[in-house]
């Protein structure tokens, strides 16, 4: 027996909406699987990452604010991917969009007023737009890929961190520790549920979600995204010029992840340290897919996301598995997906040892 | 003798279309046989089942008397089945000899395979060098290379899919010599194409669809193109109602001394190119696939800007910097010959590829938002006007058969009422029918004040759609003068000329 790949004409609707379940579920299942072969529990496990953070309401403030950068991140890279502009350096672009709001937070320090917060807002997005500009700018001039180029930004975002909080930026009383100093009452993202950790930044990630579906499906603006991924040369002639659109998805893209960095250390972290990168921007690569490039299944497929990374936390002090499981199961999800989603624009079919041939 | 393919009951149902209703017919061995019918009608879907890249909802596929079941292609190519499609697959930077050996399912020494293929080419006078590379070859070249490459599987039933769209007069002559030779040998031919006369002059039967049943089944010898016509589409036929004596108004289109830089590898591009269109005249040019058409209809459309805005003007005002938005608001509206990703996007609804031309002039946006229920109006105005077969405007382009997609676009942009309207190969794959209303629609526009310049390899249409016409060659255009001062030979040597003295030097004698 013998099977082949037979290319449909319409893509069914439902299964390109049906995938993403069934391949969180398909994850769930072989991971049990998997992690019981090699010794572990493996129903506890997946207990463990994909239940007890639904189930434990004590759990669900560390979900809202670990999905909330996954979805404002995971939001921008679906509308540039749409474009088939591969924004793959939002990492560094959300380092970035953190290091501008620090800068104003530690300009402004010991000032008060309801400024200051947005001031920061504003710089850790064109921060983060800034970094996008790089990759565009070779790409649209020069033709260098921006694959390439946004990932390897990434790296020296990091060094600049390093570099800011060891010397000019470190904190003059924190004892040799490279960190900036905390910031002051007004610099910091209040929280929005009394006595919880649950911080401004959360409502905001649904808001933008939101607003960025709406210009998707109804703007030209999203539009021109989607026509430009889908054929270019039909974008051409429909008046929407290539170069533009890589500038549009780069910054748009590279504006919300920076946005997401400043939240993020004007949230939890208020303060820059050397762990401020914590993969976010790798992470939303997934949530973008996961979420179909559409922004409504980007919050979704960042709560998703979110329940792995506290999830695996759990497991890794109940039942002792180790930190790379997490890792393990985004994979897992991301794989099923992108074969999951073969399967939508193909048919497997069955071909039978050609009788044909013999008869001839 | 038996039937060389006999099919029985062939049925296939896609979603809310049944494409082939219980077809039964039968092609004897040297038989050169026609498939007709509207667009959509299902001609392409049956050979496909045949060919194997589908398969039958129900139905017998006999082949030389032996039920078969046709797999997949590589099987039809072992029963002795060969097909040419449309459109080639064929690797631009490689050459003849490297594309025929990459498509070849038996690895066979090259030496051997040149020598195979000369003797193909020798024995069916197919003059081709095969160590040119694909890039320099015209269409016609390029397609017998597909021709070679069929034959070279001693095939004994040949498929053919609107093989002649896109040849010059005198390449669809060389064609038909050697399908001649192939029948003659026993070699049978299915062969489709909304070329009425070609189809009287080469074939000795003709099957007819219609909505995917098999309505009649005749002798084109002994019919007209028109009753033919008329048995495709099941009522009479419309002449193009122009009126006599038409007087021009003042130039609308004036393009002077046009050129466009080299934007791919293998693009002729227009060299220093002068014309004028006068209100209410119809511009034609002639011209042999890839003579720099299509860098003609992109610096015309906005899609290649050139540098001197005075190059192109419309009622006196320069838009040759402008971009395609920009001339689309100044009344300028084109269409390009390719149909699938540069006219239309196959994975878009219908509703969708409205707002890629249409969104300014119809004031399909209001602050920067798209008014999709404006889209669906227009589109289901072009569906009904254009007599589009599809299911609404929310179907998907690429679920459209080839012909009614261009009759969308070719409506979604006259009714539109551009002042000028430039369109490349409008009644390309399209029926007798829907060409004679898609030529009406150009006619009834001009006569409304607009100025139109169609470019196409059909002299019959440009002769009959045409007020003036002018000759591309090498990127360069005759002087245009009116139509009726011209001859077909005269427009068949023009067009192939200098194009065919080029290529003689290393043509195998035919
Ligand atoms: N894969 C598909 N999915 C859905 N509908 C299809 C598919 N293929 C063809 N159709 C529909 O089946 C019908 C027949 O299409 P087909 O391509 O066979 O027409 P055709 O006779 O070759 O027309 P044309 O002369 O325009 O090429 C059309 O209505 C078309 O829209
Ligand atoms: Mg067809």
């Amino acid at each position: 027996m013998q099977f082949r790949l037979e290319k449909r004409r319409e893509p069914s609707r439902l299964m390109s909406y049906a995938t993403p379940f069934a391949a969180v579920l398909l994850t769930m299942v072989l991971g049990a699987v998997v992690f019981s072969l090699i010794g572990y529990n493996g129903i506890g496990a997946v207990r463990e990452i994909f239940l007890t953070p639904l189930t434990n309401p004590y759990k669900w403030q560390d979900l809202g604010i670990k999905a909330a950068p996954l979805i404002i991140i995971g939001t921008g890279l679906s509308i540039a991917y749409r474009a088939n502009v591969w924004n793959i350096g939002a990492e560094g672009q959300y380092v970035m969009g953190g290091l501008a709001g620090t800068g104003i937070a530690l300009l402004t320090y010991g000032m008060t007023g309801w400024w200051v917060l947005p001031l920061m807002v504003l710089a850790g997005i064109l921060g983060g737009m800034a970094y996008a500009a790089i990759p565009a700018f070779l790409r649209t001039k020069l033709n260098v890929n921006e694959i390439l180029t946004s990932l390897m930004l990434t790296y020296a975002s990091v060094q600049l961190i390093y570099y800011l909080i060891r010397a000019p930026w470190k904190d003059p009383m924190g004892m040799g520790f490279p960190q900036t100093r905390l910031f002051s009452e007004a610099a910091r993202l209040p929280t929005i549920i009394p006595g919880t950790i649950v911080h401004l930044g959360v409502p905001i990630a649904i808001i933008v979600g939101l607003i960025a579906w709406f210009i998707m499906t109804r703007s030209v603006f999203g539009y021109r995204m989607r026509v430009v991924g889908a054929a270019p040369h039909a974008a051409r002639y429909g008046g929407f010029s290539e170069n533009k659109t890589i500038w549009l998805a780069m910054l748009v893209s590279g504006g919300l992840a920076g946005l997401a960095g400043v939240l993020e250390v004007a949230g939890p972290f208020q303060r820059m340290v050397p762990g401020f990168p914590t993969n976010y921007g790798f992470t939303a690569i997934i949530v973008a897919f996961l979420g179909r490039l559409n922004p409504l299944g980007v919050i979704l497929a960042g709560i998703v996301l979110a329940i792995t990374f506290v999830g695996g936390e759990v497991a890794q002090t109940t039942i002792g598995l180790p930190n790379a499981a997490t890792g393990i199961f985004q994979a897992m999800m991301l794989f099923f997906l992108l074969a999951g989603d073969i399967l939508i624009k193909y048919r497997l079919r069955r071909v039978s040892p050609q009788p044909s041939v013999g008869a001839a | 003798m038996p039937n060389r393919l006999e099919l029985t009951g062939i049925t296939k149902q896609f979603p809310g279309v049944l494409a082939n209703d219980h077809v039964s017919f039968a092609v004897k061995p040297g038989e050169i046989h026609a498939l007709l019918g509207e667009n959509g009608a299902g001609k392409s879907t049956l050979v496909k089942m045949i060919y194997g890249i589908m398969q039958p909802d129900a139905g017998e596929i006999r082949w030389n008397d032996e039920p078969v079941m046709v797999a997949n292609p590589k099987a039809a190519r072992k029963l002795g089945i060969g097909m040419v499609f449309q459109h080639f697959s064929l690797f631009e930077a490689l050459t003849v000899l490297e594309n025929i050996a990459l498509g070849m399912d038996a690895k066979i020494p090259s030496r051997e395979l040149e020598s195979r293929i000369r003797g193909v080419m020798e024995t069916y006078g197919l003059a081709l060098d095969p160590h040119r590379t694909v890039a320099t070859l015209s269409v016609g070249e390029r397609q017998r290379i597909e021709i070679v490459r069929a034959l070279l599987l001693n095939p004994q039933l040949l498929i053919m899919d609107e093989p002649t769209s896109v040849l010059t007069p005198q390449e669809v002559d060389q064609l038909f010599t050697v399908l001649r030779k192939l029948a003659a040998e026993g070699c049978s031919i299915l062969y489709i194409s909304h070329k009425l006369h070609e189809i009287k002059a080469l074939c000795d039967t003709a099957t007819i669809l219609r909505a995917g049943k098999l309505v009649d089944t005749c002798d084109p010898r002994q019919e007209t193109s028109r009753s033919m016509a008329e048995k495709m589409i099941g009522t009479g036929l419309k002449d193009i109602v122009k009126a006599a004596g038409r007087t021009f108004g003042p130039p609308k289109l004036v393009v002077n001394r046009l050129s466009t830089g080299k934007t791919g590898h293998f693009d002729v591009p227009v060299d220093n190119v002068s014309f004028t269109v006068r209100a209410g005249e119809i511009l034609g040019i002639a011209g042999v696939a890839g003579n720099g058409q299509n860098a003609l209809l992109d610096a015309l459309s906005g899609e290649l800007i050139g540098d001197d805005s005075e190059a192109i003007t419309i009622d006196g005002l320069g838009i040759g910097l402008l971009n395609t938005t920009e001339r689309r608001r100044q009344g300028l509206c084109a269409v390009p010959e390719e149909r699938n990703g540069h006219a239309a996007v196959g994975d878009f609804t219908l509703s969708d590829n409205s707002v890629l031309t249409a969104r300014d002039r119809l004031g399909m946006v209001m602050m920067g938002l798209i008014n999709s229920g404006a889209a669906k109006t227009y589109t289901g105005r072009v569906i009904a006007d254009f007599a589009v077969k599809a299911l609404g405007p929310a179907s998907t382009a690429g679920s459209l058969s080839g012909g009614n997609l261009q009759k969308y676009i070719m409506g979604r942009e006259t009714l539109q009422k551009p002042s000028v309207l430039v369109v490349s190969q409008p009644t390309w794959g399209v029926d007798a029918g829907a060409a004679a209303a898609i030529h009406q629609a150009l006619v009834d526009l001009s006569m409304a004040g607009s100025a139109i310049v169609v470019i196409s390899q059909d002299l019959d249409e440009l002769r009959a759609l045409c007020d003036t016409l002018a000759v591309i060659n090498m990127g360069r255009l005759s002087e245009a003068r009116p139509v009726k001062e011209f001859n077909v030979e005269e427009i068949g040597l023009l067009m192939g000329g200098v194009h065919g003295a080029t290529e003689g030097t290393d043509a195998i004698p035919a």
